[in-house]
């Protein structure tokens, strides 16, 4: 029997743009929560302002940014800069079960919307504050985006070719990380809630959901007051590691030889038996200082084939290699597609598109996204109609007193 | 004080390196009872990567496994054995969760069968963390972190920018794609326990590790489906100024998402006759000429002290950030405001600062109630005071290897 979704029922009130914090209320919509997500047309989502816009249109409705990581939730045009606004985002609030707004420090407070107002609200309700920098410290109202977060947290210091200055991550890598330690924060909340009846206030740092995933450089730190070099692809445990160029424009094969037997196994299917009788070769040890010369070897092999041949072959050896793949290959990937890990739905604006899925799948409770994201305030009448009992007529003049916009 | 969060909530963990013992780490910081299964005498393949004190390996001091392991408890066995399952079943009988992150090769080898252990116990939530989930053509697939990153596409996203060509996608440091099916893992985790409060029965949840890299792609996917477009670590960004800058005594990193923070730097910069050129208008026409941009930027910016910049940024909201080191990290007022680095006392490595509570519960505590287990350090409080195994079936289990 298919049983209902694992937060079906719950009620999110989402204060939350850009990137870390509607990745947050994504996981929640993901698992059947109705996420109302609180915005306005004075100043739209940074996201919906951003490409790629379907077929090179601009229009708020049309990024492929925010109609990724906003798919399944709700919109509710609300202006918080009008006076009634707070209002009415105070009686959503009574009847949500989470909040969740990643503004840097005080902003809430100053809307009239901080914790201990909206406590008062709803007694019970568990609020996530996912600020860059956190509620406290002396730096909690400075502002922070995703990017600043990679070098903000030390990543940066640690990642780069060898010989380069600090690079980045490719993505704005503190959001998803801060919106997926967030999400888990507030399951973990409603676990508490169910079973004592007390809501709470979350307070989560984005820098410090960064740095919790760097253990091996802090702690380097800590144990032998260093950090590791910056060595590209490398890994000290491993030679060779790295993503090795192959035949065809700009396309590459990300290969690790783990132990000496998966070394000889290589050197056999690369068809390179003097590598492979080489002792200089047949201990990590050895490899790791020779890697330059190892690398130079790989690549002769790699670049007369396509990543896929070399992922073929080596993976029929047993040995880890896979293609690095680009969008392209990511949505034409056969295996991705088969796990139906897409999500293909009409959007009244930009029709059907493709769009990433959610990472996991449950033998019982079936989580889908079950509608595309929302256009600006397309569920407005649904939230102050239905949710909030407001006539239709009192509706029409908020919107025209620009409340609801 | 409060009881945890996440009180009264038993896990049996069977993880190798990141991702398993991140997720249950996560559910064991907030209160929940993890006893970690590790095959005898290695362990942990984590144990065997450092850090490690002054660099000399040891089992007992890497300060990956350290950190990942916090608040667990440890016992071994050799789930490859018969004898081992059984054992297995009986402690998943008493637990509520089991986290394990072995590649689907190796599942029935190590008694990870969901459908005979929830027979026995119906209310067993197992979570399976896998390189590509649990069905499809690369199920079987052998993965390492690097090549889970690039199949999930960020790998492909990060490098030198324009004219870098012959450099490869470059990595992030790290264990990242096992952290990112970790974070899933955990969640969705939760996400069945919470199903689990109303329907009373368990189910197996599948995370793959490649979709979880996959969905933080940020903007970079949708340009295929949107514009047909294929994102690259070669290409422009899409708006500057996001990049990195020298100072005189460090780097730091400048990021104007909206026009009113450019402005506001360009006046910090003290209204440079170049800032007004038509080039750099807004912030798409930036990103455009960002190559010039940069070295108008670049020449300014050797002058300044990191922090003088970072401040006087931060000041008028531009969101500034400094290319922290670890060293930064440990000694940043900030951080140690928050008490956001533990410090743990461990019998073999001796008292050491953590990172620490990545998040803060106004009831519920974040706590270190014990640091990282020795190898097998629970065997006896588990086996014997738990499972009701007699001391000699115990050492009889020893000396067969099993445990």
């Amino acid at each position: 029997m298919a049983r209902r979704l694992p937060l079906e029922g719950i009620r999110v009130a989402d204060f939350t743009w850009v990137w870390a914090g509607p990745f947050c209320t994504l996981q929640l919509a993901h698992l059947g929560a109705e996420v109302v997500r609180i915005e306005t047309a004075t100043r739209p989502c940074v996201t919906r302002m951003l490409p790629p816009w379907a077929d090179g249109q601009f229009g708020v409705n049309r990024s492929g940014y925010f109609n990724q990581y906003n798919q399944g939730k709700l919109s509710l045009a609300l202006d918080l800069k009008h006076p009634r606004a707070v209002g009415i985002a105070k009686e959503l609030v009574a009847k949500s079960d989470i909040v969740c707004e990643n503004f840097a420090a005080g902003v809430m407070d100053r809307l009239g919307l901080g914790y201990s107002v909206l406590q008062r609200v709803k007694p019970d309700i568990i609020m996530i504050a996912m600020s860059g920098y956190g509620a406290t410290g002396p730096e909690r109202e400075f502002v922070s985006y995703g990017p600043a977060q990679v070098p903000l947290s030390g990543m940066s210091s640690l990642t780069g070719y060898e010989g380069w200055p600090p690079m980045h991550a490719g993505v704005s890598y503190g959001d998803p990380t801060g919106g997926l330690h967030g999400a888990f924060a507030v399951l973990a909340a409603l676990l508490y809630r169910a079973r004592t009846g007390r809501g709470q206030f979350i307070d989560l740092s984005q820098q410090e959901t960064s740095i919790a995933v760097l253990p091996e450089g802090v702690m380097d730190y800590t144990m032998n007051g260093t950090q590791p070099p910056r060595n590209g692809n490398r890994d000290p445990h491993m030679a060779p590691h790295g993503v090795f160029r192959c035949a065809g424009e700009q396309r590459w094969v990300a290969i690790s030889i783990r132990d000496d037997a998966e070394w000889q196994r290589f050197a056999g299917v690369i068809g390179c038996p003097e590598l492979a009788a080489d002792l200089r070769y047949g201990t990590l040890a050895g490899r790791k200082a020779h890697e330059d010369q190892l690398d130079t070897a790989v690549t002769e092999w790699t670049l007369a084939r396509s990543p896929e041949e070399v992922t073929r072959i080596l993976q029929g050896a047993r040995i880890p290699a896979f293609t690095s793949f680009s969008s392209k290959d990511i949505a034409e990937d056969p295996h991705l597609n088969d796990a139906e890990f897409f999500v293909r739905l009409d959007h009244p604006d930009v029709g059907v598109r493709q769009h990433i899925g959610m990472p996991w799948r449950m033998t019982e409770s079936h989580c889908a996204v079950r509608h595309p994201a929302p256009c600006l305030g397309e569920h407005t009448d649904y939230v102050m109609g239905k949710l909030l009992n407001y006539p239709a007529e009192e509706i029409r003049t908020l919107k025209e007193e620009k409340v609801l916009n | 004080m409060a009881e945890q969060a996440l009180a009264g909530l038993r896990i049996i963990e069977c993880g190798h390196m990141v991702a398993a013992a991140y997720a249950t780490k996560l559910m064991a910081d907030l209160g929940a009872e993890v006893i970690k299964i590790e095959p005898p005498r290695s362990g942990d393949r984590s144990r065997a990567r450092g850090p490690f004190p002054a660099g000399t390996a040891h089992p007992e001091k890497s300060g990956l496994f350290l950190y990942l392991n916090t608040n667990k408890r440890s016992v071994t066995l050799d789930l490859r054995h018969p004898r081992g399952h059984e054992l297995l079943t009986e402690l998943v009988a008493k637990a509520d969760l089991l986290v394990h992150n072995f590649p689907p090769p190796e599942m029935d080898t190590h008694g990870m069968d969901f459908a005979a252990l929830s027979r026995r116990h119906p209310p067993l939530v197992m979570t399976s963390i896998t390189p590509f989930g649990l069905t499809g053509p690369h199920r079987d697939y052998q993965m390492t972190d690097l090549t889970l990153w690039n199949a999930g596409g960020v790998g492909y996203l990060n490098g030198g920018g324009p004219g870098t060509d012959d450099l490869p996608p470059l990595k992030a440091f790290g264990q990242q794609a096992e952290f990112q099916g970790g974070l899933n893992g955990a969640l969705a985790t939760l996400g069945a326990l919470f199903a689990r409060t109303q329907s009373g029965d368990g189910q197996h949840v599948s995370v793959s590790i490649q979709e979880s890299v996959a969905a933080i792609l940020e903007l970079t996917f949708e340009f295929w489906p949107y514009m047909g477009l294929v994102a690259s670590r070669l290409g422009q960004k899409p708006i500057q100024p996001l990049d990195f800058l020298e100072c005189r005594d460090g780097w730091i990193f400048l990021c104007c998402v909206e026009e009113h923070q450019w402005q506001t730097f360009v006046d910090l910069m003290g209204n440079p006759e170049w800032a007004s050129m038509d080039l750099f208008s807004d912030r798409l026409t930036r990103a455009q000429n960002w190559d010039a941009l940069k070295l108008f930027l670049q020449e300014w910016a050797q002058e300044q002290s990191v922090d003088e910049l970072y401040h006087a940024g931060q000041a008028r909201r531009v969101p500034l950030a400094p290319v922290s080191t670890m060293a930064d990290l440990l000694a940043s007022d900030h951080l140690k405001s928050r008490g956001f680095f533990a410090v743990i006392d461990h019998p073999q490595t001796g008292s050491l600062q953590y990172p620490g509570a990545p998040y803060q519960f106004s009831v519920t505590p974040w706590t270190i109630r014990r640091p990282a287990p020795l190898l097998g350090q629970h065997n006896a409080e588990v086996y014997v005071g738990e499972l009701g195994l007699s001391t000699a079936e115990l050492a009889a289990l020893q000396q067969t290897g099993v445990v």
